[in-house]
């Protein structure tokens, strides 16, 4: 880790969306993740088991909306994107790192930068 | 310790043993015709129900070995004096009668309009032989739910009258199960009249819903209840019946108490791995399950008291609802609930009333 707490990922051109990348910040092993052109940084560590929950699938959320009495709920893939835990299917907002289903558990997540073409995982000073 | 029988005491499930003889009467024709040339009336109630309800295993009186007072299943029509004997029996001051017959009903699946029209025949003949609010007697309206157009009339039919204090799904036998979005509808009828659902398991088909082939009561009593119980929690759950209608209050009856903290656990579990496949949820099921009201008969008062413990503690002590089940072989009297070591007076005077007074408004 650098003097300004940057930890760098690897050039954001070898990024494509739902790539993800692992390193290292201070004790933590930290999932990088291109989503819809953005980037996201969150605990490679699923609150639940320990899965190596960055490394899974990446997609938007589905979601569903009561439309009113007798019709079917409305599905559909919102803005949102998640990432699952390979092992069990936990779901967290890549934003926020909170849990679709319980919003009480979370995935720390971190800041990502990018500089001059370089992304960069933000481990705090 | 309180003493059960100087407290007001709410039974929110008694079983009147209604027969078809009386209820025919009441019944739209052509079925009171059908009805009463079925020569049922010379069979009595339990032949009829058996004419419903024909294989179940082994005999509920354990063969000659229950013989509790008062406690049998009547060969005679029932005699609605024998509700206010039964409710001194147990000094019960306030009971919420369902049909006996009604929980045969699940077990029906052709599509005529026996149980639309026996519907309507209890509710009238309750209406003007037995219930009787200056004696405590209310009732709980069976829901047709097959026929979401007759359950509306029904709700129609009971919205105005204060001894209906509730609707009465019969749990077995639902398909699709009672989360479904046809009974939709329904729910919202009864959200509007402030009308509770109360989910009543039964035992109808108790030989093939839970395992065909079982050779005893105690099997399948042990678990059918359950059973048909623990699947409309989950499809209402999960569902969003109480996201799509939450000011509706929401009662099971008759599965007892400690299967509700294995339940949720275990749809939690799921819950927490595919959130998206029940989408209306906020939170985890367990948390609208735990909002449900919960009939405490049979209550499994041989369970370790830190299970029933615990269980109380799961599922809250304001949301369980004392209920008798009687006059049925296995009833609870309200001592079973006010000898319990670990509630203090306060959790048994709502268990026994304060809840129940709050959901049904008696």
């Amino acid at each position: 880790m650098s003097a300004d707490g940057l930890v760098e990922v690897g050039p954001e051109s070898e990024f494509e969306d739902g790539d993800h990348a692992i390193v290292e910040v201070g004790p933590a092993e930290v999932g990088v993740i291109k989503a819809d052109g953005e980037f996201y940084a969150l605990r490679n560590q699923c609150p639940h088991d320990g899965g190596p929950v960055c490394q899974g699938n990446v997609q938007r959320e589905l979601v569903g909306e009561f439309t009113g009495t007798g019709e079917r709920v409305d599905q559909y893939y919102s803005d949102n994107c998640i990432v699952s835990c390979p092992w069990h299917g936990w779901s967290f907002d890549l934003e926020t790192g909170k849990h679709i289903g319980d919003d009480r558990i979370r995935v720390p997540t971190y800041d990502v930068v990018v500089e001059d073409g370089i992304v960069y995982v933000d481990g705090g000073d | 310790m309180i003493d059960a029988a100087e407290e007001r005491v709410i039974d929110c499930d008694w079983h009147y043993q209604d027969s078809f003889t009386e209820v025919a009467e009441y019944m739209p024709e052509p079925w009171r015709t059908k009805y009463k040339d079925s020569f049922w009336e010379e069979t009595g109630v339990t032949q009829a129900l058996s004419s419903f309800f024909p294989t179940s295993t082994g005999d509920r009186q354990n063969y000659g070995k229950v013989l509790r007072e008062h406690s049998n299943y009547p060969d005679e029509p029932e005699d609605p004096e024998r509700v206010r004997e039964g409710m001194d029996f147990l000094d019960i001051d306030v009971s919420l009668q369902i049909s006996h017959l009604i929980l045969a009903t699940g077990g029906i699946n052709a599509d005529d309009e026996r149980i639309q029209a026996f519907t309507r025949g209890y509710i009238e003949y309750m209406l003007e032989e037995v219930l009787d609010p200056d004696e405590g007697i209310y009732g709980l309206a069976p829901i047709p739910y097959g026929d979401i157009d007759a359950s509306l009339e029904v709700l129609e039919r009971v919205e105005d009258e204060e001894t209906f204090v509730g609707a009465c799904f019969v749990t077995a036998g639902a398909s699709p199960p009672l989360g479904n979005r046809k009974y939709d509808p329904i729910y919202e009828r009864c959200e509007q009249m402030d009308f509770p659902v109360v989910y009543h398991t039964g035992g109808s088909g108790l030989d093939e819903y839970v395992r065909a082939g079982y050779q005893e009561m105690i099997e399948t009593h042990t678990l059918g209840f359950l059973e048909s119980n623990m699947s409309q929690i989950v499809s209402v759950a999960c569902q969003g019946v109480p996201e799509k209608y939450p000011d509706l209050d929401i009662v099971f009856m008759e599965s007892g108490v400690t299967y509700i903290p294995g339940l949720v656990s275990r749809l939690d579990e799921e819950y927490l791995k595919r959130p998206e496949e029940a989408p209306l949820l906020d939170t985890r099921p367990s948390e609208y399950i735990t909002d449900f009201y919960f009939g405490t008969q049979p209550l499994e008062i041989s369970a370790r008291n830190d299970l029933l413990e615990l269980c109380f503690d799961m599922i809250g002590t304001d949301r369980l609802l004392y209920a008798s089940d009687y006059p049925h072989w296995d009833f609870d009297s309200p001592s079973v609930i006010n000898d319990l070591p670990m509630l203090d007076d306060d959790d048994r005077r709502a268990i026994l009333s304060g809840n129940a007074e709050e959901v049904f408004g008696v």
